[in-house]
């Protein structure tokens, strides 16, 4: 899924901008940071994606989807091709691993044996079925952060969208997550994540889009932490 | 059919999930709509009450002796307060008192001729009609007199408009309350749940995925609650028409006694609870949702 931006701002009320004339172009199958200072306008940008927000100016496109003008019933569909990972984890407290990862398929309208298996397929591959009926209270916060990546992952999306994810862990454990991304990523799903972890950044290279005040400072294929 | 399926799963997890908050809507909506159900019954016994005595109040019109009796007739029958009109002859009259007064009826041979003018049995549509065809009937200078039952024909119609009154205060009432109950229930699950139907429209779910099985909830517990207060009406209604026709068994005959007629009554309520439940949580599921996935 391609991702453009073209003089996309946003102001909050009373006169906040987060983000300031910002154009970009991510390609299909790309791996971007975006990475920058508390309050630089990141996770503006990320769910601009997930059309969370709306920019006050400007365009964003990601595949066929006009996010600005994209009808209400479309947005739904346009969301289960895009897997979603944020600080939060953003799980359903209410229900199991399993039911979090099985309800993104079930809402899809799949058979119970489909989803049955693919759940299956996912939790084993971010290493939890041992915990698939645990409540999301009931496990770690590495572990809730690899149920939202299996969760992600389900639908098989085309672009995936990471809001620090692993801003509340520790070394070990963000680098779990970052291998499972790198494995996204390789099998041709775009991946655009945001981060504050200067290691990860800087042992895994790829393209780097730093903000400051909401602005692009640098845009940067290969690029390290700082420039 | 398998999305259904899924919802149908959610809808039950919500029901159990809020079971205290589920079984107190339940209770109320069911004893509200036990009162409406009776309320109605009452008011549509009292009406049939009513309406067999209005349809038995008649008044009577006596002629003056040179009246063309044919012309009046016509006159009578054209105005818009009558529903039927019977017209008796002098000797006709005399009979049918004769027949009343039975063995009594020889002190009539005192009088010599028959006193009795050309008449006519005034049948009216609803007691409030009356007064005006009596001011109809005196402005006609061919009528003599008019005799009919002026009080009770006032308190007849009195009755029956406070009656229809009650009766749509207790409805509306009823009606009110059993909604705004189901939609505070609905709300406070929906509260509850704020974050959750945030994230589920996040991951791809779509307002009417999230919002069915809310609005199922509200349809639910409104139905059952309904049935509950069918049952109730069921159970409540024929030993009081018992009593009444133990007590007063001339009553009995005007009132609704009729099974069948009570329990299509019963399963029209049961519909109109659900239908009512439906109305509500649609209506605040459906604002609640798009206030709460809004984009910023």
């Amino acid at each position: 899924m391609n991702i453009k931006f073209s003089g996309v701002s946003k102001i909050f009320e009373p006169d906040i901008a987060a983000v300031v004339d910002v154009s970009l172009n991510i390609s299909q199958g790309e791996f971007v940071y975006v990475i920058g200072a508390t309050g630089s306008g990141k996770s503006t940008l990320l769910r601009m994606i997930t059309r969370e927000i709306l920019p006050s100016r400007g365009t964003i496109t990601v595949g066929d989807f006009d996010l600005k003008r994209i009808r209400k019933s479309e947005i739904p569909y346009y969301r289960r091709d895009v897997g979603l990972v944020a600080q939060d984890f953003k799980l359903i407290p209410s229900l199991t691993v399993y039911e979090n990862i099985a309800f993104v398929m079930e809402i899809m309208g799949m058979p119970k044996k489909t989803v049955s298996q693919r759940a299956k397929e996912v939790i084993n591959q971010v290493g939890l079925w041992r915990r698939r009926n645990m409540k999301p209270e009931q496990l770690s916060g590495g572990e809730q952060q690899r149920v939202a990546i299996a969760r992600a992952l389900a639908n098989s999306p085309s672009l995936f969208i990471a809001d620090e994810p692993t801003g509340n862990l520790d070394f070990n454990t963000a680098s779990d997550v970052m291998k499972i991304l790198t494995d996204i990523n390789s099998a041709g799903v775009t991946v655009v994540m945001s981060t504050h972890n200067q290691i990860i950044v800087n042992s895994s290279r790829h393209r780097v889009i730093e903000l400051y005040n909401g602005r692009i400072i640098r845009d940067e294929e290969g690029g390290s932490y700082s420039s | 059919m398998t999305t259904f399926k899924y919802i149908l799963r959610d809808t039950m997890r919500l029901l159990f999930n809020h079971w205290v908050l589920g079984l107190l809507t339940l209770i109320t909506a069911g004893v509200m709509l036990w009162i409406l159900g009776i309320t109605t019954l009452f008011s549509l016994n009292l009406e049939s009450l009513l309406s067999r005595l209005e349809s038995e109040l008649m008044v009577q019109a006596y002629l003056k002796s040179d009246a063309n009796v044919e012309e009046v007739f016509n006159k009578i029958q054209a105005l818009d307060q009558v529903s039927s009109i019977r017209i008796f002859s002098p000797s006709d009259s005399l009979n049918k008192l004769q027949e009343k007064m039975g063995s009594q009826s020889r002190v009539l041979d005192m009088l010599g001729d028959n006193p009795i003018p050309w008449n006519f049995e005034i049948h009216v549509h609803s007691a409030e009609l009356v007064e005006a065809l009596v001011n109809n009937l005196r402005a006609m200078p061919e009528v003599d007199d008019v005799v009919y039952a002026g009080l009770v024909v006032k308190r007849i119609s009195a009755l029956s408009r406070i009656s229809s009154q009650v009766a749509l205060i207790m409805f509306v009432l009823s009606v009110i309350i059993t909604a705004l109950v189901i939609y505070n229930t609905i709300h406070i699950s929906l509260y509850s749940r704020r974050d959750e139907i945030g994230i589920m429209y996040l991951v791809g779910a779509t307002r009417a995925y999230i919002a069915t099985p809310f609005v199922l909830e509200g349809t639910l517990l409104s139905f059952i609650g309904a049935i509950a207060a069918s049952i109730g009406i069921f159970m409540a209604y024929f030993p009081c028409i018992n009593l009444l026709e133990a007590n007063m068994p001339f009553l009995v005959r005007t009132l609704i006694t009729d099974r069948n007629v009570i329990l299509r009554f019963c399963l029209l309520l049961a519909g109109f609870g659900a239908t009512l439940g439906w109305v509500c949580s649609y209506l605040v599921v459906a604002r609640f949702i798009n206030l709460n996935t809004k984009p910023l």
